[in-house]
């Protein structure tokens, strides 16, 4: 009696998180790490669905890692991903600053300002092309003609493409990084700004002091995020210009697409995928080991 | 507890192992079973309802039972899936410029012209749609098409212009449509031309076939496995500079640099340019848009120094690898090529009409259809119209040349001559990969 009453909740310790993880597990497995191995597999064969495959080596790698657009969509992965990051998370610290409180009317303009992140980025991508028409008469040209400007051809010149989607993204992604810099600001002890305040703190000085050094780890977090999330960027890229006009929006993931499933030639693409894979990895190791070296 | 767990896993690898499963090799065959028929349509359009009619008639006259899907996005992409899972339809009605890549991935039986019952009632030109590089043939035919221009009449008649009959009308006619406010608004609000320009489905190249075909220009010399490439001929490169021209004159609907046809059509439809290269699929919807009567089908004309001619195109009836009714599948494409099968298909004059000009030449089209235009397009198939170069695989051609072209369009700067110049090396080594160069 005695022992069994030691042994069973020690196995049971031992069972129940496993068992707690395993729906989670199967769903991952199924739908995360069998399709991962598989890519790795099919990186290094010429991928023949129905023939059966042909192992090529590193051929695809040296495929991808040698084209010449390889190297362009690197570069406007990462400029994109720069640019989308920085001006989502300064515009949705404004907007949070802005609209941080319990007040009513503010809970009904954050919710009204959160409406384009969960909005379908086709209707979204819609929406913008339309605004975007390059013509005088377009939208956003005719504001512009308003104060003697443009008219701009926006995605459609290689000079502005790239701006114009990034746009797009800081729209669509500010009002997300606001949600968790508001969570954050929440989550600032109130009695630091009363405190700085009998100090003799300014609203700048406080702002500088009290809540950005408060929001740090909120910063770490939307870094971490939006570095993964910018590397994979493909929905707006792909409905507004699919890598147009002369190949000035192409990243990575709109290449790759292109060779997988465009060219059907899916052992390149996953290749390419997997190049992508390890870049986000090293990226996302690399944020948290500054992390660790800042907090210790 | 745990043993429900257990179930569900051991349920969970077993689905998993049954799904890794299945093999290409030999099928048992029965003549009965049902036939899975893909078909490349947006579901909910009313060419769905006539695939749906056609099979339905299908099974009517055999016994032998059908399931029509329609798709229309990422089509090929859905294919790959089913033929990874081993688990392909036993009919795909689908665009014949897919014919290399599905023979190129083994997914598609040959098929012998001379066992397809009155196999000379179809046109010589459509079975050519149908012949892979190797000289096989791997399809039946089941629609044809060729492109025209649409032209808004009520435009051109407003701005005193005559039907262009040389290129330099077409730009005369472009220019008037963009400056001299045919719809009458008093707004400086309308264009020459609508022009899908992406790279996506190498659109800018499909686009622009017609155009260098028409000047005397080709993307390749030779034939057979002796392919050379020919896109940087003087021809190609007069064609292209007019082409980026009529971008930089911006008697092109501006953002035409980025657009698919999915977002070319409405500049169309919204009475935003007046001119149009395209197939005989959007009379309807155009008519509809625009008003009855204002929209005009003519041939585009000749080049400087070519004789005109247009991209053909169509669809085919691609009977599928590891078929349990092999018997079905001849039996279903050759009722989709017969007479009752094409007139079905046509569908009259009513919108939703999946075979565009009979590939059976024992149809009689104007008995079917009163609209003359389709006399027009039937009139270029027939004399002045070709499909694409026939290479083991066209897309990556197709691909790299949308993007030449695209280029250039979309800048007023780039040249037409280097740029075709670093096309024909990539088109080298595409052709010598592809074992089709000479």
């Amino acid at each position: 009696m005695t022992v069994r009453a030691v042994r069973f909740p020690r196995l049971r310790g031992g069972l129940t998180p496993w068992l707690f993880l395993l729906p989670a597990l199967l769903i991952f497995a199924a739908f995360k790490f069998v399709p991962a191995v598989r890519a790795i597999e099919m990186s290094f064969h010429e991928v023949r669905p129905y023939l059966g495959d042909r192992w090529v080596g590193t051929d695809n790698y040296g495929t991808v890692l040698s084209d010449a657009d390889f190297g362009a969509a690197v570069w406007h992965t990462v400029v994109l991903a720069v640019g989308q990051t920085a001006g989502s998370i300064l515009l949705g610290l404004v907007l949070a600053l802005l609209l941080e409180g319990t007040a009513r009317h503010l809970w009904f303009i954050r919710t009204a300002v959160f409406l384009p992140t969960v909005v379908a980025v086709a209707v979204v991508a819609e929406v913008w092309r339309i605004l975007y028409f390059p013509g005088a008469e377009g939208i956003l040209n005719s504001v512009f003609g308003w104060f003697g400007l443009g008219p701009s051809d926006f995605l459609n010149s290689r000079d502005s493409s790239l701006s114009s989607i990034m746009a797009v993204g800081i729209w669509r992604g500010a009002p997300y990084d606001m949600m968790i810099i508001l969570a954050g600001l929440a989550g600032v002890d109130r009695s630091l700004y009363e405190a700085s305040a009998i100090d003799g703190a300014g609203r700048w000085r406080r702002l500088w002091h009290v809540t950005f050094p408060g929001l740090r780890p909120v910063f770490v977090i939307l870094l971490t995020l939006a570095a993964i999330r910018g590397l994979r960027v493909f929905t707006e890229v792909f409905l507004l210009t699919n890598g147009d006009p002369q190949g000035s929006t192409e990243v990575l993931m709109t290449l790759i697409y292109k060779l997988g499933l465009e060219r059907h030639d899916l052992g390149t693409a996953a290749a390419g995928s997997i190049v992508l894979l390890l870049a986000t990895v090293t990226l996302t190791l690399a944020v948290r080991a500054r992390r660790k070296v800042g907090t210790t | 507890m745990t043993r429900t767990t257990a179930l569900v896993v051991t349920a969970v690898l077993a689905g998993g192992l049954v799904a890794c499963s299945g093999s290409a090799a030999e099928v048992p065959q029965d003549e009965n079973a049902r036939l899975d028929i893909w078909t490349r349509r947006p579901p909910g359009d009313p060419s769905e309802q006539v695939s749906k009619d056609l099979a339905k008639a299908f099974t009517k006259k055999t016994g032998i039972p059908t399931k029509v899907t329609a798709i229309f996005d990422d089509f090929e992409t859905k294919l790959q899936q089913a033929a990874s899972q081993k688990d392909l339809p036993d009919i795909v009605i689908n665009d014949t410029a897919q014919l290399g890549t599905l023979v190129d991935q083994g997914i598609v039986r040959e098929v012998d012209p001379g066992e397809v019952s009155r196999t000379k009632d179809i046109s010589d030109k459509a079975w050519d749609a149908t012949k892979a590089f190797d000289g096989k043939h791997y399809a039946v035919p089941f629609s044809a098409q060729a492109f025209a221009l649409f032209i808004r009449s009520d435009w051109r008649k407003a701005v005193g212009a005559e039907v262009p009959k040389t290129w330099d009308d077409l730009d005369a006619l472009a220019k008037k449509f963009t400056k001299d406010d045919p719809d009458g608004n008093g707004e400086d609000d309308t264009y020459g031309w609508v022009v899908p320009g992406s790279t996506k489905r190498g659109y800018a190249s499909w686009y622009l076939s017609s155009f260098l075909w028409s000047s005397g220009a080709d993307y390749f010399s030779g034939s057979g496995t002796k392919l050379a490439p020919a896109i940087d001929s003087p021809e190609a490169a007069a064609t292209l500079s007019w082409f980026q021209k009529s971008f930089c004159d911006k008697t092109v609907v501006p953002g035409s640099e980025t657009a698919e046809t999915a977002a070319a059509h409405p500049y169309f439809d919204s009475g935003t340019g007046g001119m149009y290269l395209t197939g005989p699929y959007n009379m309807a919807r155009f008519d509809e848009a625009v008003g009855e009567g204002k929209v005009e089908v003519v041939p585009l004309p000749a080049g400087p120094g070519g004789e005109a001619t247009a991209l053909a195109e169509g669809e085919n009836t691609y009977l599928m690898a590891g078929s349990a009714n092999e018997a079905g599948q001849l039996k279903f494409a050759e009722f989709a090529a017969s007479p009752a099968g094409q007139k079905i298909g046509m569908n009259g004059d009513e919108n939703g009409s999946i075979v565009r000009l009979p590939i059976n030449t024992t149809v009689d089209m104007a008995a079917e259809r009163k609209d003359e235009r389709w006399q027009t397009f039937n009139d270029i198939y027939t004399d002045a119209s070709r499909y694409v170069p026939t290479v083991p695989d066209w897309t990556p051609f197709l691909q790299s040349s949308a993007k030449t072209f695209n280029a250039v369009a979309s800048d007023c700067e780039a040249d037409p001559e280097s740029e075709l110049e670093a096309l024909a090396k990539d088109f080298a080594t595409e052709l010598e990969s592809q074992r089709a160069g000479g």
